[in-house]
C-alpha cells in the first residue's frame, strides 16, 4: 500500500511539474485554467493508533491529491469542476469524490448565486481544508477541522446566494452566504467507519439529507481582522445492515436512522498583519438521533475551539503553533442506553483530545512545500462523533497521551 | 566593535526601506479603454484586484492583470492590496480550487503589462510610472463620486500640429488636469507622449470646462492622435 501511495503521488508531482507551464489555455475565446494538488504526508504516534492510521508503526497511507477545471462562460458566468481522491488510512479509500462542481453567476457584487455541488462555507477553513498549503500547518486543529469528517462537510448538492455589502468607510463589509441543499456522506468517512468500528457494528451504506445553513463574516476597518458566525442545519437519514446485538440470532437484517436535530455552530476571527496570522474559532456540533431501528437514540454534543498563530519568519520558513481543545458528551436512550451509561465527565481521556501542536513550513519554491509537525495531545475522545481516535484502530485499549510527529510535503500547480 | 559592525548593515537596511517607499509612490494604474472610467478609488482598486469584483460601478467588466515580482509589484502591493506577495498567491490559489475565481495573468515586464492590457478588453494592471501608456489610459486613483460631479460640458477638440501630421507621426498624449472649483481648467501637465502633440493638446484642454464642484479636482486625460488618418 504504501509503494502505491508512494507511485501515485510521485505520479502527480510529476504531471504537475510538466503542467506548470500549461495550465491556461483557450477555448473558444475563452481562457481555461486547469490546477491541480497533491500530498503525501508520513504520520508516526508514540502509543495510539490515529487518523485510522497504523501510525504507531509509523504510516505513509496519508496521501491526498485533486483536479479542477474551470473557465469564464460569460464575463458574469463561471462554470467549473474539481475532482478529489485520498487515501488516509481508512478513509477515501482511494475512491474519488466530486468535491465541487457548479455554476456561479455573479448578478451584483452585493448579489451571486452558485448552484450545483458547492463547497460548504463553515468557518475560516471548512471550503479549502482540502488545501494543505494554503496553511501553515500539515493538519488543521483537529477538534474544529476532523479530517474524518471531511466527506461528509466539504460541500453540498444545491445553490448559494452570496455577496458582499459594504458598510462604510468606516465599518468595513459584510460578507454572507446562504445556502440550502442535500448533503451526501461518503461510505468511505469517518462517520460510517466509526459505526463499522463500535461495539455494536453497523454498515451504513448511505447516509445524508437535507442541509441548509449560513455564514456572515465582518471584515472590520481595522485593517488585517475578521470576525464571522457560521450555522448549519442538518437532517441525516442513514441506512445499511446490522446484526441486532441484543439479538445475534437473527442475523444480519436492514438498519436504519435518523436524526432529530442535527445542527452546528461556529464562530471565528482571524487577524493578519505582514508575516503574522492568528486564528481561533470555535464549533459545537449537536446531534439528536434515532438509530438502531428506532430502538435506541442518542444524544451527541461535541464542542472544539482553538486558538493559532503563525509567523514567516524568513522567505521559505513559516513557524506556527496552535492549541486545539475537543470535548464530548454523550447520552444514549433505549436499549442503546441500557448497554451503554452516559458519558458526560469531560475530565476524562475518553471525553477529551487536548493538542497542543508546533509546526514549521518550509517552501522549497512557491509550488512544493514541507511540513514538520509536533502534536502533544492529552486524551482520545474515542466517542460515536469521529474525531481521530478509534477502538478498532486500537484493539489493545488507548493510553491516555499521544504524541504525534507529521511530516507532509504537498504539491500545488 | 559589534555597533561598527551594525552600522553598516543598519544603514542598507534603511536605504532598502527607503528605496521601497520610493518606488510606491512610482506606479500608476493603466487600463484598457473599455474601461470607462477615468477614476477609481483605493478601495474598489483592491477589490478588483482581489477579484470581488468583476465589473465597476458603471457595468465595466474588469480583469486584473499582475506583474510579475519585482519592485513594481512589491509597490503595488504594499500601496494598494496591503498583503505580501506570499498571501496574495495563497489568496489566488484558494480561488482557485474553491472555483471562486482565476488566477491572473502574470506577465513580465511593464512593456508586455501595457501590451496586453492594451488587447484586453477590461483589462486593469499597473506598471512603473515611466513606463509607456501607448494604447492604454491611465487611471486616477481617488474618489469616484467628486470626479463623477465633474462632468464635461464644454470640449474643444486639439489642432494636430502641420509637421507632425506630414511625416505621419502620433501618438496618444497623457495629461494630468486641475480642474478648478468653478469648472474651469486651472493648470494642465503633460504626463507623456510626443513634447509638440502635447502643446496642441494641453492648449485645447486649458479651453475644457467642466460642471461645478466643491473643490479642486486632478483628473488625468488621454488624447489620441491617429497620424494614419
Amino acid at each position: 500500500m504504501h509503494r502505491r501511495s508512494f507511485g501515485l503521488v510521485l505520479a502527480c508531482l510529476c504531471v504537475g511539474q510538466v503542467t506548470l507551464q500549461a495550465q491556461d489555455f483557450s477555448l473558444f475565446d475563452r481562457k481555461v485554467q486547469i490546477h491541480g494538488f497533491a500530498s503525501q504526508g508520513f504520520v508516526y504516534t508514540n502509543t495510539n493508533n490515529w487518523l485510522t492510521m497504523n501510525t504507531s508503526q509509523g504510516s505513509a497511507a496519508f496521501t491526498d491529491f485533486g483536479f479542477s477545471v474551470s473557465t469564464n462562460v460569460t464575463d458574469k458566468l463561471r462554470v467549473g469542476a474539481q475532482v478529489y481522491d485520498h487515501n488516509i488510512g481508512n478513509l477515501g479509500e482511494w475512491h474519488p469524490i466530486l468535491d465541487w462542481a457548479y455554476a456561479d453567476y455573479r448578478f451584483k457584487p452585493w448579489l451571486s448565486f452558485r448552484g450545483g455541488k458547492v463547497m460548504t462555507v463553515i468557518g475560516l477553513y471548512n471550503d479549502t481544508q482540502d488545501f494543505e498549503f494554503l496553511n501553515a500547518f500539515a493538519l488543521l486543529p483537529q477538534s474544529v477541522y476532523p479530517i474524518d469528517m471531511h466527506d461528509a462537510n466539504i460541500a453540498h448538492e444545491g445553490g448559494d446566494l452570496y455577496g458582499d455589502i459594504p458598510l462604510g468607510r468606516r465599518s468595513g463589509t459584510l460578507s454572507y452566504t446562504v445556502y440550502g441543499g442535500e448533503r451526501r456522506d461518503s461510505y468511505y468517512g469517518g462517520y460510517p467507519y466509526a459505526l463499522r468500528e463500535t461495539a455494536a457494528p453497523v454498515n451504513l451504506t448511505s447516509n445524508g439529507g437535507p442541509q441548509y445553513g449560513a455564514d456572515l463574516r465582518w471584515n472590520t476597518p481595522l485593517r488585517g481582522l475578521l470576525a464571522g458566525i457560521s450555522r448549519v442545519n442538518q437532517h441525516d437519514e442513514g441506512k445499511g445492515t446490522f446484526v441486532p446485538f441484543w439479538d445475534p440470532a437473527a442475523g444480519k437484517i436492514p438498519y436504519w436512522e435518523h436524526t432529530k436535530q442535527y445542527w452546528l455552530n461556529q464562530y471565528y476571527g482571524r487577524y493578519s498583519k505582514g508575516s503574522l496570522h492568528l486564528d481561533s474559532e470555535y464549533r459545537r456540533t449537536y446531534i439528536n438521533v434515532v438509530d438502531f431501528n428506532g430502538t435506541s437514540t442518542g444524544h451527541v454534543d461535541v464542542r472544539g475551539w482553538y486558538v493559532s498563530g503563525s509567523y514567516r519568519v524568513a522567505k521559505r520558513l513559516q513557524l506556527g503553533s496552535y492549541y486545539s481543545h475537543y470535548t464530548m458528551t454523550t447520552h444514549y436512550g433505549g436499549i442503546l442506553g441500557m448497554a451503554f451509561p452516559p458519558r458526560v465527565d469531560m475530565s476524562l481521556p475518553e471525553n477529551h483530545i487536548y493538542d497542543k501542536v508546533v509546526s514549521a513550513r518550509i517552501d522549497l519554491n512557491r509550488f512544493w512545500n514541507v511540513k514538520l509537525e509536533g502534536h502533544f495531545m492529552d486524551g482520545y475522545g474515542d466517542g460515536p462523533y469521529p474525531d481521530g481516535f478509534y477502538p478498532g484502530d486500537n484493539p489493545a485499549g488507548f493510553k491516555p497521551n499521544t504524541n504525534a510527529l507529521v511530516v507532509r510535503t504537498g504539491l500545488n500547480f | 566593535m559589534k555597533k561598527q559592525r551594525l552600522l553598516p548593515l543598519v544603514a542598507a537596511g534603511l536605504m532598502v526601506f527607503a528605496s521601497v517607499n520610493a518606488l510606491a509612490g512610482d506606479v500608476k494604474v493603466i487600463a484598457n479603454s473599455s474601461v470607462k472610467v477615468d477614476t477609481i478609488s483605493a478601495a474598489e482598486l483592491k477589490r478588483v484586484f482581489l477579484e470581488e469584483r468583476i465589473s465597476l460601478g458603471d457595468g465595466t467588466h474588469v480583469e486584473p492583470v499582475l506583474e510579475k515580482d519585482g519592485p513594481v509589484h512589491e509597490a503595488f502591493l504594499q500601496e494598494y492590496l496591503g498583503i505580501s506577495e506570499d498571501d496574495l498567491h495563497m489568496y489566488y490559489r484558494a480561488l482557485v480550487f474553491t472555483g471562486r475565481g482565476f488566477t491572473p495573468k502574470v506577465l513580465g515586464s511593464d512593456a508586455e503589462v501595457v501590451a496586453y492590457v492594451a488587447r484586453t478588453r477590461g483589462a486593469i494592471g499597473y506598471t512603473s510610472s515611466a513606463a509607456s501608456a501607448e494604447g492604454v489610459k491611465t487611471l486616477t486613483i481617488g474618489v469616484p463620486s467628486r470626479t463623477a460631479e465633474r462632468k464635461l460640458i464644454t470640449r474643444v477638440e486639439p489642432d494636430y500640429p502641420g509637421a507632425p501630421k506630414r511625416l505621419n507621426i502620433g501618438g496618444t498624449v497623457r495629461l494630468r488636469v486641475s480642474i478648478s472649483a468653478n469648472g474651469n481648467v486651472a493648470n494642465v501637465e503633460l504626463l507623456g507622449g510626443n513634447p509638440i502633440l502635447g502643446e496642441s493638446a494641453a492648449a485645447a484642454v486649458k479651453q475644457w470646462v467642466y460642471t461645478a464642484g466643491r473643490s479642486r479636482t486632478i483628473a488625468e486625460v488621454s488624447l489620441l492622435f491617429d497620424g494614419q488618418r
